[in-house]
């Protein structure tokens, strides 16, 4: 179970969270939705640990993550942020590798497979199009062994093939993992999750 | 490029060239290098074991200590042109050195005197990336603006102390080889032998850092320690060659991108690599310095900027073909 305890989020100068809690379900995939500049990004910041909390608490899996070490904490969560930027000349064989065998899930090539990864290994990440660097970004979460997933808007770049596919890699790990999936393309994506959870 | 005979060329290379480094000179030997193994006394032999081979040896450590300077600074800061000339932190190490001899504190060559500049660059390091508005112009612009702060005060203190082995700025400023000895090799060698074990103990976590700190975080990476780590490695490489020899321009540029142009980005081997070219590139220089123009001996940092500055600029020009700016 992520808890999500009455927190509170300063960016800059604006209150983006104030006092919000919120749980999400140990196993499942959780809708994370809600319109621009609600807090989504902010949130799921928040639950991976990469922004301060001005007060309040988050706990993954019972353990409050401010007292987790950065290495003890990629085992509890892993993250796919909005963006990723890829600055050097890494094959895409050489990004994936980033999370060694020993780390990685049980559905690791699958889910490769499914995001249509094994035809563009060879190429070099900086030359592959936005959408492929999106789904480069995606399986480097996904494949990943933690006992959550928080994605920022990984279909915001795909065409509904794509879509489809990086959802049924979502929906395998959701059998047995908690991911949760910010998206504000929310009617069509509605009925693919579990359960949703909305910010106002 | 495959890698493994990059490597074997490049070590063959810099072997050729450190032998071609103790054969030439302004005093012609009258026989091979190899002749005067052992032998200590004749005017050759001297010339050869005393001068000769300590200034080859000091080539090769310092330019080893530049290339993986130059390679962990742009991988740290994320930035194609984070060159530790450009962006202060050669001047912060010339600052410490000046410091520690204009105060009586730390002579010339001495391991304090390591220490004053490798504290230099490390506060250097630290300074500009906190003053620096963002990671790329900002952070290169600051760094200039610092570089320039430090190296404005260490004229200041050159000016006005009279302490003897203080030299003079143009050696500061454009580095040279000429004071090196023995003992110096001695004293720097073990700072840079801990930076460099330091760097490769770094370079699978900046090949995750590549992809930001953020992603570095999500990856497993104690953000704050890991750049705390990689600031002390660059120190150690940079302040003990600086305080040694002055500042070597563009070496940690060019060596870096000239290597990643040829096996790619990943540090594990852009660090070993960086260290045997940064290594060649230096003993060529210092050998046109000694040779080009016998008698007289050029500035050694005014060959590498004449060869390193024009790469910047085509690197300028055409900086998404290896590294896409943020």
């Amino acid at each position: 179970m992520i808890k999500v305890n009455e927190i509170s989020v300063r960016r800059g100068d604006v209150l983006v969270l104030q006092n919000f809690s919120a749980l999400v379900p140990e196993v499942g995939a959780t809708l994370l939705s809600g319109p621009n500049g609600s807090g989504k990004t902010t949130l799921i910041h928040a639950i991976a640990g990469s922004l301060p909390l001005e007060s309040g608490s988050v706990e993954i899996s019972d353990r409050n993550i401010s007292t987790v070490s950065a290495g003890d904490l990629a085992q509890l969560r892993s993250v796919a942020p909005q963006r990723r930027i890829f600055t050097l000349s890494f094959s895409v064989a050489e990004i994936l590798s980033f999370v060694p065998t020993s780390q990685r899930n049980e559905h690791w090539q699958a889910t490769i497979e499914s995001l249509g990864l094994n035809e563009l290994m060879q190429k070099k990440v900086t030359e592959l199009s936005v959408g492929q660097q999106q789904r480069v970004s995606v399986a480097l979460a996904l494949i990943q062994d933690s006992h959550f997933y928080l994605l920022d808007e990984p279909l915001s770049a795909q065409d509904s093939e794509f879509q489809l596919r990086i959802l049924s890699a979502i929906k395998i790990i959701a059998t047995k993992k908690g991911v949760l999936v910010v998206s504000h393309n929310t009617d069509s994506l509605h009925s693919q999750f579990d359960q949703e959870l909305r910010l106002n | 490029m495959k890698r493994k005979p990059l490597y074997a060329a490049l070590a063959l290379l810099t072997a050729a060239l450190f032998i071609l480094s103790l054969q030439t000179g302004i005093l012609h030997l009258h026989s091979s290098v190899f002749s005067l193994l052992g032998k200590g006394n004749s005017v050759d032999a001297t010339t050869v074991w005393d001068v000769r081979f300590p200034r080859a040896l000091g080539a090769l450590v310092i330019g080893a200590a530049l290339g993986i300077a130059g390679a962990l600074a742009q991988g740290i800061f994320r930035n194609p042109l984070a060159e530790p000339t450009l962006i202060g932190l050669t001047s912060g190490a010339t600052f410490g050195t000046i410091l520690g001899i204009a105060t009586g504190v730390a002579g010339y060559g001495s391991a304090w005197n390591c220490v004053a500049a490798t504290i230099g660059t490390g506060a250097a390091a630290t300074i500009t990336q906190f003053l620096a508005p963002n990671k790329n112009f900002g952070f290169l612009l600051t760094g200039i603006a610092f570089s320039s702060i430090l190296t404005s005060v260490s004229g200041m203190i050159i000016s006005i102390s009279g302490k003897p082995g203080i030299q003079s700025l143009s050696f500061w400023n454009f580095g040279s080889l000429s004071l090196i000895n023995f003992s110096t090799v001695l004293v720097i060698t073990p700072f840079i032998a801990v930076g460099t074990a330091l760097a490769f103990a770094l370079s699978r976590g900046l090949n995750v850092w590549s992809l930001g700190e953020n992603s570095a975080f999500y990856l497993g990476v104690n953000i704050r320690r890991f750049r705390f780590l990689a600031i002390i490695a660059i120190a150690l490489l940079i302040g003990p060659a600086v305080s040694a020899v002055g500042s070597i321009a563009f070496l940690g540029l060019l060596v870096p991108h000239l290597v990643r142009l040829l096996v790619g980005p990943d540090h594990r081997h852009l660090l070993g690599l960086s260290a045997l070219l940064g290594a060649l590139v230096l003993l060529i220089s210092d050998l046109l310095a000694r040779a080009a123009f016998q008698p007289h001996e050029l500035p050694l940092g005014l060959l590498t900027s004449l060869l390193g500055a024009p790469i910047l600029i085509i690197l300028l020009r055409a900086r998404r073909a290896q590294w896409v700016s943020e």
